[in-house]
């Protein structure tokens, strides 16, 4: 059976990167085939720009674009009156092997599947 | 319905900024429909093609000085149709459709360039409605990426929960699942709710 590789990146390990070091290290990887888990989340614009890279980087037959998922957390304000979500993990993998996720507050469940498994539109 | 539009071209015509209306969402949730039908609406023509084939708009399409005079003022409304966003092109989705290999393939190259056109857009649009397809699972990347960005970027934009003709159609899903933002549900293909559409980008954007 063929293996699948697990990157686990911890908040601390990312600050120290640029947005266009952390894009770079991500899409080179999980070009790779490798599944990347980060503590915390990207901002938005840098989810802008690995959208954006993402697709300079497609290639018809091997590389087909990437999945990714975020287990948000609630958190409470200081006077704990009102409640927000932040990202706690995302997940960032190929789109060819991480077929199907449910995720619901606090909870995400995803299944990577190999081989030639086609991606969905979205 | 006549005085509707013109009551909603009078409140346009009072902004003196000139108002660029991204359609933004992911493929075929119904932009171009949309698209269309404002355009139908206000101009008498629609302006773009459409298809059940994901990714059918692949460059991004401005319908530009849509010029509306009333009482000697001008205004100059652009509508910036996109191509939809995604974080994968798979040339093979194209394939159920009936396309071949070859046309399959310049598609999907097609498309990934489309998705980088519409990002970079979002540096010039002045407001934006999010179209999602009613009847699918809006927690998606790519809508949450574009809401990202709307709100880091201070765009007014207004969540189109369209397809609401479709059987399947859950809009209720949408509202609660983004109850902070203005949802409206309509249906872009039959013209269903769509004044309550206009309604809200006028409050939204003015």
């Amino acid at each position: 059976m063929e293996g699948l590789k697990l990157d686990f990146l911890s908040s601390t390990a990312l600050e120290s990167l640029t947005s266009m070091e952390k894009i770079s290290m991500i899409v080179d990887r999980v070009k790779n085939g490798e599944l990347m888990v980060i503590e915390g989340g990207l901002s938005p614009e840098e989810e802008a720009e690995l959208i954006e890279t993402t697709m300079r980087e497609i290639d018809v037959e091997e590389f087909v674009g990437i999945d990714i998922f975020t287990l948000e957390k609630d958190q409470r304000s200081f006077f704990g009156l009102s409640k927000k979500k932040t990202v706690g993990l995302t997940v960032i993998g190929p789109a060819n092997i991480m077929r199907a996720v449910k995720k619901k507050s606090n909870f995400l469940s995803m299944i990577a599947e190999f081989g030639d498994s086609g991606a969905s539109v979205h | 319905m006549r005085n509707f539009f013109r009551k909603f071209f009078n409140k346009l015509l009072r902004r003196d900024k000139k108002l660029k209306i991204g359609l933004y969402g992911h493929p075929n949730s119904g932009k171009t429909t949309l698209a269309n039908t404002m355009a139908n609406d206000w101009l008498g023509k629609p302006i773009g093609l459409v298809s059940n084939v994901p990714h059918e708009t692949r460059s991004v399409y401005r319908q530009e000085r849509v010029s509306i005079q009333q009482d000697g003022v001008e205004l100059d409304f652009d509508i910036i149709d996109t191509p939809g966003i995604a974080t994968k092109v798979d040339y093979k989705n194209f394939l159920e459709y009936g396309l071949s290999e070859e046309e399959a393939k310049g598609r999907a190259k097609e498309a990934t360039k489309g998705i980088i056109e519409a990002i970079k857009w979002l540096d010039d649009v002045t407001g934006v409605l999010l179209v999602m397809d009613s009847s699918i699972d809006p927690l998606t990347q790519a809508n949450i990426t574009i809401i990202g960005n709307l709100e880091a970027r201070n765009i007014p934009f207004v969540i189109v929960a369209n397809k609401i003709d479709m059987e399947e159609a859950n809009p209720d899903r949408i509202i609660s699942v983004f109850p902070q933002h203005t949802v409206v549900p309509i249906s872009a293909l039959r013209g269903e709710n769509t004044g309550e559409l206009y309604m809200s980008m006028v409050r939204k954007f003015k």
